[in-house]
């Protein structure tokens, strides 16, 4: 009975793995029987043990190395395969993109024109321009082509003299080209005010019809008060 | 616009070399875990599955899994961790599996086939121990068989361990001292009974 409460303390050192202490170790002095049974519970441990390791470190195969290489280069084989359909398909499609955007046909219809933020601004050169700025000749007058466009790279671009441009062309004289890149700056910024410009005027060179004027054929009544009188006249001449 | 546009298959070559060169790095440092983490994730697999062919399924299955996400992995020095995590998790499912199959058998099995139930003899031959201490290991529960596994695994030092499994040092010992317990518990029927007055 004395024995039987050390059973577990004997059992928790053996585990453990440490040497008993105090009491414990009075108690396994003076009894055989518990150290005879803290010894057969150290050994039962170490077989634990030993069993243990020799089945953790059991010896790799030399086979698991290069059958993981393959499996691996296998494994990025299929993922190249995968994608090399996907990478074809892309670069075709970005090509075909590239090929629209320089074949399509440079001139946009009126109606797109109407769509797109005012973008033409024609100033015609009148005789009275003329004659304000007499050294202007018609030479000097240089061509300008505006174009309004929420495009960074179009906002930027300062390409007044692109003669062979196909955008529409603005005639500007010298003095008055300062007032008309302001005027394109503000469209620039301001879209609703470009807008206003494209608000379609009414064309000077129209014909005005107007429909003839219906007039009812003219009846000819003679005046009854008239027919009276004449009659009155008559009788007092009688 | 223009220009943009046929600047994106050049733009597009760019990148798939780029990724190309990530793969060959990626590919060139899972090669270099490949020789330490290879060995562990077999023996933690042999130590779940006490087979070594199944094991070594197990390790090529994990091993590949875990390159296929290697570049998913943030921290690639938790490379270790992750591992046993896949192969410990592999081979339960396994044996899961095997047990399932083992028990479809069992059932279409004739009686007089079965093992012949194991005399004192039997028990003290050390592969039956063995045997007994696999059934054991196998009862434990998971948290508890990875810790010993590992802890009885030649080069890892606890602290290293507790690392690898992201848990404290401490639990890591307290586990390691009631896996052995429990094993004690189990297999010392099969050992000389503990003498009491």
């Amino acid at each position: 009975m004395l024995c039987e409460q050390y059973k577990d303390a004997l059992i928790e050192v053996a585990a453990a793995g440490a040497a008993p202490q105090g009491e414990l170790r009075a108690h396994l002095e003076g009894c055989a029987s518990c150290r005879s049974a803290f010894a057969q519970e150290q050994s039962l441990f170490a077989t634990i043990d030993s069993s243990l390791h020799a089945s953790a470190n059991s010896e790799v195969p030399s086979s698991l190395l290069p059958r993981v290489r393959v499996a691996l280069n296998e494994a990025a084989a299929s993922r190249l395969r995968l994608l090399h359909p996907v990478v074809l398909a892309s670069a075709g499609v970005a090509l075909a993109f590239a090929f629209f955007l320089i074949a399509r046909p440079r001139h946009t219809s009126p109606e797109n024109v109407a769509k797109q933020v005012p973008s033409i601004v024609r100033v015609p050169i009148t005789q009275t321009e003329s004659t304000n700025s007499q050294n202007i000749s018609a030479e000097s007058t240089e061509i300008a082509a505006v174009r309004v466009t929420h495009s960074h790279a179009a906002r930027n671009s300062t390409n007044l003299h692109s003669v062979a441009s196909s955008n529409p062309e603005v005639l500007v004289p010298p003095d008055e080209r300062e007032g008309l890149a302001r005027l394109v700056a503000v469209l620039n910024e301001r879209s609703e005010v470009a807008a206003a410009f494209v608000v379609k005027a009414p064309q000077k060179d129209a014909v005005v019809t107007a429909d003839p004027l219906q007039i009812p054929d003219i009846e000819i009544k003679p005046l009854e008060g008239t027919e009276t009188e004449t009659s009155d006249r008559a009788s007092e001449r009688n | 616009m223009q220009e943009l546009v046929l600047n994106q298959p050049v733009s597009t070559a760019r990148s798939e070399l780029v990724r190309e060169a990530a793969q060959a790095d990626a590919r060139r440092e899972f090669e270099e875990r490949l020789a330490e983490c290879g060995p562990l994730a077999f023996r933690l697999a042999r130590g779940v599955l006490r087979n070594t062919a199944d094991a070594e399924d197990v390790a090529q299955e994990a091993l590949l899994r875990a390159y296929k996400s290697f570049d998913r992995l943030r921290d690639h020095n938790k490379f270790r961790g992750w591992l046993v995590r896949i192969s410990f998790r592999l081979a339960l499912d396994r044996l899961r599996s095997a047990k399932r199959r083992e028990q479809r058998d069992t059932l279409w099995a004739k009686p007089e086939h079965l093992p012949p139930p194991a005399t004192a003899e039997d028990v003290a031959a050390s592969n039956q121990f063995q045997a007994h201490l696999d059934r054991a290991l196998e009862e434990l529960p998971e948290k508890l068989r990875l810790v010993l596994l590992l802890s009885a695994m030649d080069g890892y030092t606890i602290e290293e361990i507790a690392s690898m499994i992201s848990v404290p040092l401490g639990t890591v010992k307290s586990r390691i001292f009631v896996a052995r317990k429990k094993l004690a518990e189990k297999l010392r029927c099969y050992a000389n009974n503990i003498k009491t007055r």
